[in-house]
């Protein structure tokens, strides 16, 4: 039988970024502040680094699941920016996302990004939702200001953008179709691209769901299967963005660049605020030091 | 540069940030107003609950409510959504009155961040 409510992460290393070690912190928020099971979702090259490179211990605390997954993943080559002053380009592995479904240990699931980290109990209600399947539909940078124009839609009279950073699902009907829909999409890339007109060549699982929720709502913006988090926003520390200090596990200072002129840099601290650290390698720099906030118990 | 830009541009930078955390704590207190009561979605405000304090006063027990996604919600128990929404508000607006009474009283960016 399977564990009623969860959380799942999926981590997959590539040679420039350590995931299972951000999956470490990102699941030890969730047990901070959500207080839910969480399963790692990985291959075994990372679960072998992971095993080589963090104590037992800490890796038992952390997760309470661990699936790992022999899936081939699309050739998929991202740009990350860490500061709007260094970029590095690695191999991101998320062609699978969709079979998440599949490889939920939980009847109720929220799936996180590795880069979310949960500073908040807010996503506990939507375990009781009415809605089978729940993302964010809207977005803020930490300068509380739209991301850019091609993160709101798939292109200038496009559909709207959904976000596959948070995706709460049941087990129900609609949840396996809309999974399966995801699938379809991603298998059918190159034509949803040419159909829908979103640019880039790298493969983002946000187009896939922002179409699969077009689709399912009879190609039109209202649906009511999907949650949108009560309208609420997806907090972006963007890539060119950057955590300067942390005071314990909540207070992070950071700095945020303006996207039209990116030089010009404003101090912001979000407090007890769910927040998506695009910049990752912001985020590995504060690891040493969220995991000893951890064993003090702050 | 001239002194006096330099200020100005030293007292632009406290404006900005300032009202960036103000934004902040509001999107903090408006998650907090919401409240998930048999499958609806109520706006713990003045209003909601005005709204529904007065439907006690009347001596209904339970009513149809409108949520504010615009849905018929069957509240089989006025009191108990009552008793959420002002649970909600009050925890929302004494963070609300914590956060802004420090902002009040930071005078430079170093005080805005609690550095």
């Amino acid at each position: 039988m399977k564990e009623q409510r969860g959380v799942c992460f999926f981590a997959y290393n590539n040679d420039q970024l350590d995931y299972v070690e951000l999956a470490i912190i990102a699941a030890k928020y969730v047990k901070k502040h959500l207080k839910l099971p969480v399963c790692l979702i990985t291959n075994e090259g990372s679960e072998s680094w992971l095993n080589e490179s963090k104590p037992k211990e800490l890796i038992n605390e952390s997760f309470d699941y661990i699936v790992i997954t022999d899936d081939k993943m699309k050739q998929n080559k991202r740009r990350h920016y860490d500061s709007p002053w260094t970029s590095f380009t690695a191999q991101f592995n998320n062609s699978n996302k969709h079979k998440i479904y599949e490889y939920s240990p939980f009847d109720q699931t929220l799936l996180l990004d590795i880069d979310y980290i949960v500073k908040t109990d807010t996503l506990l209600k939507y375990f009781d939702s009415e809605h089978p399947v729940c993302m964010f539909d809207n977005a803020l940078t930490v300068r509380n200001e739209l991301p850019a124009e091609r993160e709101r839609a798939l292109y200038d009279a496009g559909i709207k953008m959904w976000w596959s950073t948070v995706v709460y699902f049941d087990r129900s009907d609609f949840s396996k179709l809309f999974f399966d829909t995801w699938d379809h999409i991603a298998d059918n890339y190159e034509f949803y691209q040419y159909l829908y007109n979103f640019p880039s060549k790298l493969f983002r699982t946000d187009y896939c769901v922002s179409i699969a929720v077009h689709m399912l709502g009879g190609m039109q913006d209202t649906q009511t299967h999907i949650g949108n988090f009560d309208n609420s926003s997806l907090v972006n520390l963007s890539q060119k963005d950057d955590i300067i200090e942390t005071h314990g596990l909540d207070e992070w200072i950071l700095i945020a660049h303006d996207q039209k002129e990116e030089w010009q840099n404003i101090l912001v601290n979000l407090g007890k605020q769910d927040i998506h650290v695009m910049n990752k390698r912001a985020l590995a720099r504060v690891v040493p030091e969220l995991l000893e906030y951890f064993n003090e118990g702050a | 540069m001239d002194e006096r830009l330099e200020k100005a541009l030293e007292f632009s930078n406290y404006a900005l940030t300032i009202n960036n955390q103000k934004r902040n704590i509001r999107n903090r207190v408006a998650q907090l107003q919401i409240v998930h009561h048999l499958g609806g979605v109520f706006i713990a405000n003045h209003e909601t609950i005005a709204f529904i304090k007065t439907l006690i006063d009347l001596k209904h027990k339970s009513s149809v409510v409108i949520d504010s996604k615009n849905n018929p919600i069957t509240v089989k128990s006025l009191k108990d959504l009552l008793e959420k929404l002002v649970d909600a508000y009050t925890s929302a607006t004494t963070e609300f009155d914590i956060e802004n009474e420090k902002l009040k009283k930071a005078r430079n960016i170093k005080k805005i961040m609690d550095w």
